[in-house]
C-alpha cells in the first residue's frame, strides 16, 4: 500500500522568475493512476520529475507512505520512471537493462534472472531478453522502459509522456496495456500527458494542470462533464466559449442572447458542440453557417454569430444546412463562468 | 518534516557546484596558461626589455638587428615565398579535388578520397624519407627516365622547390577535408536551381559555389599559413642549408648557436606575420564549434 | 534522368585524380616499402638486384633503434595517460556542469592554434630553459602534453554531450550513484569517441617530432628523431627504409580506427572547416 502526497510544492527555477510550478497540492491514493494533464509549459513534467527526484522543489513537502522524500536524490526514492524517450541504455541489451537496477540491488543472479523474466512476459517480451534494444520498435523499447521500471516493483510509478514519440494507432493499443498492468499490479501511478484522450482512457483521476498551477482535480468523466473553470472546458474535449454580458438574467452576445439566471457582469458562456441543436430560421437567425462538414456518423457545423464569433455544433442530419443559411441557436446544456469559476449549470 | 525556505535551496545548490567544475578543469587550464599564454608574453617582455648595464631597459634592439641583417632577411623572404607558393599551389591542387569529391558518387570517388586523406596517416619524417629517394639524385625518378634514356632530373632536394613540394603534399587532407565540409553547405537544390536558369559549369562555379565557400577557402588558407610558415620538419630535412625557413632558422638559433634571446625575437617576428591568420582562423573554429 | 545517365558514364575524371594521386601519393611510399625489403639496389637498375631481409636484422640489431623505439613509446603512453588523466574529467566539466567563466577557459584551448606552431615551441623552449627542462624526458613530456590538451578536451565534451540526458537519470531512478553512473551509463555511451581520441592522441605524440627535437634532442631521442639523424648521416639507404616501416605501425592502426571519423563532417568542422 502505498500513497504519494504533494504538499505546497513550487519550484523556481534559477534563470527567470517564472513558478514552473505554483503551490502544488495532490494527494494519490494506493492503486490509483492519476494523469497530470495540460499543455506544454503548464509545469506537469517539473512535477513529475520533481517526485522522481530529477528536480528540486523551491519549497514545500513530499511523502511516499508518509515518509518525507522531498530531498532524496532519485536513487534513493522508491519510484520508478518512464521517460518519453525511452531513455533505454543502447549499450546494453534488453535483460541487462532490467537486470541493472537489481544488481546494484545486490539481487541474487537466479533472482535477476526470475524476475526480469517475469516482468518480460508482463510486458508482452517474453524471450526478448538477448535482443540489442536498437533491434526493437519503438513500441517494445516503450515496454522495455516500463519492464526497467516495473521490474524494481517500486512504490510509485511515473510516466513521463511515455507514448508521445509513437503513432496513433500504437499509442492507443500501449495505453490499454499499461491501464491493464496497472491494475493487474494495483501500482500508485502518476502519469504525465498533454494528450486528453490518454487521461480520459486511462486514468482513475485527472489533473488538469495551467502555468503551474492546478484547474481541476476530478474524475474523467466529471472533468469533462462538469469543467470548473473555461480553461478546462475549452482544453477537454472540444467546447464553445463565448464571452459576453449578463443583464437581468439574460446572456447576450453579438445578436445572440439566452436565458442565464446569475447576477449581472460579465460572463463566458460554454456549450459542448454535441450539446447545441440547430433550427432554419427565416429572418437571418441569430447566426449564419459558415460550412458544413459530413463525417458519415454526423455532421459538424460552423456558424459565426453576427460579429464573426464562430461557433461548432454537432448534428445529426447535416444535409438539412448548407452554408449562408441562417440559424438559430438551442443549446441543451450550458454552464457559465465569471472570474475563472463556474457560476452556473444547467 | 522539513521545511526550506526558497532562498535556502536556491543558494545552496549552486554555491556547492561552482568550484567543482573549476576544479575538474583547472589543470588542463593551468597548463594552457602556464606553457602558452605565459611563453607568448615572456617572450614579448624579453624581447623588448633588454638588460643593460644599468637594470634592463626597453629597447627594440633585437627586432632592430633581425630586420637589418641581410641573412635574417633572406631568411624570412624564403618563409615568406614558401608560404606563398604553397597556399596558391594547395588551393590549385586541393578545389578542384574537393569539387569533383562533392559531386560525385562513384567508386571512384570514394578512392581519390581515401588517397587525398592518406597523406594525414603519414607522419612527415616518413614523407621526407620517401621524398629522397623518389626525387633526390639517383632517385627513382632519375631511375625510370635513365631507363628511357631522358637526362637526369635537377633534383628539388635541398632547393627551396623540396620544403613546397613536401608542405603541399602533407597538407592535401585538411585542406581537402574542409574545403569539402565548405562544400557542404552549397545545397544541391541551389545548384538545380542555378542550372535550371541556365548556369553553365563556370558561372555555377563563380557564381553559385565560389561565393559559398569563400569562408571555407579562408579557413584553410589560414590552416595552411599557420601551419608552414614555422613548419620545421620538412624544410629542415628537405630545403637548402642557407637561405633556411624560420623554422630550422630559429632551431638553429636556439640550439646550435646558443642564443635564445635572437631565437625568440625570430618568434615573436613569426607571430606578428601569422597573427591575421591565427584570429581569423581561431575564431572561425570557435564560431563552428559554438553553433 | 540526367542523374541517371551521368552514373552510367565511365568517370574520366575521377580516373584522372585517382592515375595522378595514386602516382603522387602512393607510389612514393612504395618506393620507401621496396627499399626496406631490398639487400642490394645499385643504380641504374630499375628494380633491386636483391630482395631480402638483411636489413631488417641489422636495423633491429642496433641498440639506438631500440633505445629510441622505448622512448617513444614511454613518452607516447605517459603523455597519452597524463592527457587522458587531467582532459577527460575537465571534458566532463565542461560539458555536464556549469561555473563561472566556462565557455572562455573551454575556448582558451584554442589558445595554442592561432600562432605558428614551432614559433610557440621556441617560446615554450625560452621558459624551459630557465627551469632546466631542456634535453629531459619531462621536458619533452610537458610540451607534448601541450600539443595533446585540445583535442583530448574537445572530442571528448562532444561525446560527453551527446549521451542522452535521461539516460543518465534513468539510471539515477534504478538506484545507481552519480559515480556509478558515470561509470556504467555515460562512459560507456561516449566510449568509442573517446577511444578515438586517446588514440589519436597517442598516434599524434609518437609522431611529434619537432618538440622532441628542440626541447629533447640528443639527450631524449625519439624514433623520429632518429630517423632525422638517419637522413642526415646515415648512407646506407635500407636503415632509414626499414625504420620508416616501423615507424608507420602506429599511423596504419591509427588509419584502421580513425578513418570513420575523420571521413565524418564533424572532424573537418573541428578543423574551423
Amino acid at each position: 500500500m502505498s500513497v504519494l502526497s504533494i504538499k505546497d510544492v513550487s519550484k523556481i527555477f534559477p534563470n527567470g522568475n517564472v513558478r514552473a510550478v505554483d503551490s502544488f497540492s495532490l494527494d494519490v491514493a494506493d492503486g490509483e493512476l492519476v494523469c497530470l494533464l495540460g499543455p506544454s509549459g503548464s509545469g506537469k513534467s517539473t512535477l513529475l520529475r520533481m517526485v522522481g527526484g530529477f528536480e528540486t522543489p523551491t519549497s514545500g513537502v513530499m511523502t511516499i507512505d508518509g515518509e518525507d522524500i522531498t530531498r532524496l536524490p532519485p536513487e534513493k526514492r522508491p519510484t520508478g520512471m518512464v521517460f518519453q524517450s525511452h531513455a533505454l541504455w543502447t549499450h546494453m541489451n534488453v535483460f541487462k537493462n532490467l537486470a541493472f537496477g537489481l544488481k546494484l540491488r545486490k539481487v541474487s543472479p537466479d533472482e535477476i534472472k526470475r524476475r526480469v523474466e517475469g516482468v518480460l512476459e508482463l510486458v508482452g517480451l517474453g524471450g526478448y531478453g538477448t535482443r540489442g534494444v536498437g533491434q526493437l520498435s519503438g513500441g517494445q523499447q516503450q515496454r522495455v522502459a516500463l519492464a526497467r521500471s516495473l521490474v524494481l516493483e517500486p512504490k510509485i510509478l511515473l510516466l513521463d509522456e511515455p507514448f508521445a514519440s509513437l503513432d496513433q494507432h500504437l499509442r492507443e493499443r500501449l495505453r490499454e496495456e499499461v491501464r491493464d498492468i496497472q491494475q493487474r499490479l494495483k501500482i500508485t501511478t502518476l502519469f504525465v500527458t498533454h494528450g486528453q484522450d490518454e487521461a480520459l482512457s486511462m486514468a482513475d483521476r485527472i489533473v488538469v494542470m495551467r502555468d503551474g498551477r492546478t484547474e481541476q482535480i476530478d474524475r474523467p468523466d466529471v472533468v469533462y462533464r462538469e469543467p470548473q473553470t473555461p480553461f478546462v472546458a475549452g482544453f477537454i474535449g472540444t467546447m464553445n466559449l463565448v464571452e459576453g454580458t449578463v443583464s437581468n438574467g439574460i446572456f447576450s452576445r453579438a445578436g445572440y442572447s439566452t436565458p442565464l439566471p446569475v447576477s449581472d457582469g460579465p460572463a463566458t458562456l460554454a456549450i459542448r458542440p454535441e450539446a447545441l441543436d440547430l433550427a432554419a430560421a427565416e429572418d437571418g437567425g441569430q447566426g449564419k453557417v459558415h460550412r458544413v462538414t459530413d463525417y458519415g456518423t454526423h455532421g459538424l457545423v460552423d456558424l459565426d454569430l453576427r460579429d464573426n464569433t464562430r461557433i461548432k455544433a454537432m448534428v445529426s442530419h447535416p444535409d438539412l444546412f448548407k452554408a449562408g443559411q441562417g440559424v438559430t441557436l438551442k443549446p441543451r446544456a450550458i454552464a457559465a463562468y465569471r472570474d475563472n469559476a463556474l457560476i452556473h449549470r444547467a | 518534516m522539513t521545511m526550506t525556505t526558497p532562498d535556502q535551496i536556491g543558494s545552496v545548490t549552486p554555491a556547492r557546484r561552482r568550484p567543482y567544475g573549476l576544479l575538474l578543469v583547472a589543470t588542463p587550464v593551468l597548463l594552457v596558461l602556464w606553457l602558452i599564454i605565459w611563453p607568448i608574453i615572456s617572450a614579448i617582455i624579453t624581447t623588448l626589455w633588454v638588460p643593460t648595464p644599468e637594470g634592463s631597459a626597453f629597447s627594440i634592439e633585437t627586432y632592430r638587428f633581425f630586420f637589418s641583417d641581410g641573412y635574417s632577411l633572406s631568411n624570412l623572404s624564403i618563409t615568406l615565398w614558401t608560404t606563398g607558393v604553397c597556399a596558391i599551389l594547395l588551393l590549385v591542387v586541393c578545389l578542384p579535388i574537393a569539387l569533383y569529391l562533392r559531386f560525385s558518387n562513384t567508386k571512384v570517388a570514394a578512392y581519390v578520397q581515401g588517397l587525398a586523406i592518406f597523406p594525414m596517416f603519414v607522419p612527415s619524417i616518413i614523407l621526407s624519407f620517401a621524398f629522397i629517394r623518389v626525387l633526390g639524385p639517383n632517385g627513382t625518378v632519375d631511375l625510370l627516365f635513365n631507363a628511357v634514356g631522358l637526362p637526369k632530373i635537377r633534383t628539388p632536394y635541398l632547393t627551396p622547390w623540396g620544403p613546397v613540394i613536401g608542405l603541399v603534399w602533407d597538407n592535401i587532407p585538411l585542406t581537402v577535408l574542409i574545403l569539402l565540409s565548405g562544400l557542404g553547405n552549397v545545397s544541391n537544390q541551389a545548384i538545380e536551381a542555378a542550372r535550371d536558369v541556365g548556369a553553365g559549369r563556370f558561372a555555377l562555379l563563380w557564381h553559385i559555389i565560389l561565393p559559398r565557400i569563400s569562408n571555407s577557402i579562408l579557413v584553410a588558407i589560414s590552416f595552411a599559413v599557420l601551419g608552414i610558415f614555422s613548419a620545421f620538419t620538412l624544410p629542415y630535412i628537405l630545403g637548402p642549408a642557407a637561405p633556411e625557413m624560420m623554422g630550422p632558422f630559429m632551431q638553429r638559433t636556439f640550439r646550435d648557436l646558443y642564443d635564445p634571446q635572437t631565437a625568440i625575437t625570430q618568434a615573436v617576428i613569426t607571430f606578428g606575420f601569422c597573427i591575421v591568420f591565427g584570429l581569423f582562423y581561431v575564431r572561425s573554429v570557435a564560431k563552428n564549434r559554438a553553433a | 534522368m540526367a542523374a541517371t545517365l551521368t552514373h552510367r558514364k565511365i568517370d574520366w575524371t575521377g580516373i584522372a585524380f585517382a592515375v595522378v594521386l595514386t602516382l603522387i601519393i602512393v607510389f612514393p611510399l612504395l618506393v620507401v616499402g621496396t627499399w626496406a625489403f631490398t639487400n642490394v639496389w645499385r643504380y641504374p637498375s630499375v628494380i633491386p638486384q636483391e630482395f631480402g631481409l638483411r636489413f631488417w636484422e641489422q636495423t633491429l640489431a642496433r641498440a639506438d633503434v631500440w633505445s629510441s623505439i622505448t622512448m617513444s613509446l614511454t613518452l607516447a603512453f605517459t603523455v597519452t595517460a597524463l592527457s587522458a588523466a587531467i582532459c577527460l574529467p575537465a571534458a566532463y566539466a565542461f560539458a555536464r556542469l556549469d561555473f563561472p567563466g566556462r565557455n572562455l577557459l573551454f575556448f582558451s584551448f584554442l589558445a595554442g592554434h592561432a600562432f605558428p606552431k614551432f614559433g610557440l615551441l621556441v617560446a615554450i623552449a625560452g621558459i624551459f630553459l630557465q627551469l632546466n627542462l631542456i634535453g629531459t624526458f619531462w621536458g619533452v613530456v610537458l610540451i607534448q602534453l601541450v600539443g595533446t590538451l585540445l583535442f583530448m578536451i574537445w572530442i571528448p565534451v562532444a561525446a560527453f554531450q551527446s549521451v542522452d540526458r535521461r539516460m543518465e537519470e534513468a539510471a539515477r531512478d534504478v538506484g545507481a550513484s552519480p559515480l556509478r553512473v558515470f561509470w556504467s551509463i555515460t562512459l560507456p555511451q561516449a566510449g568509442p569517441t573517446i577511444a578515438a581520441a586517446i588514440l589519436l592522441s597517442f598516434v599524434g605524440t609518437f609522431y611529434e617530432t619537432e618538440g622532441a627535437w628542440l626541447i629533447g634532442a640528443p639527450q631524449v631521442r625519439t624514433l623520429p628523431v632518429l630517423m632525422i639523424s638517419f637522413i642526415n648521416n646515415q648512407p646506407v639507404i635500407q636503415y632509414g627504409a626499414v625504420l620508416s616501416v616501423l615507424l608507420w605501425v602506429p599511423s596504419f592502426i591509427a588509419l584502421l580506427f580513425a578513418r570513420r571519423v575523420v571521413n565524418s563532417g564533424s572532424f573537418a568542422r573541428g578543423f574551423g572547416g
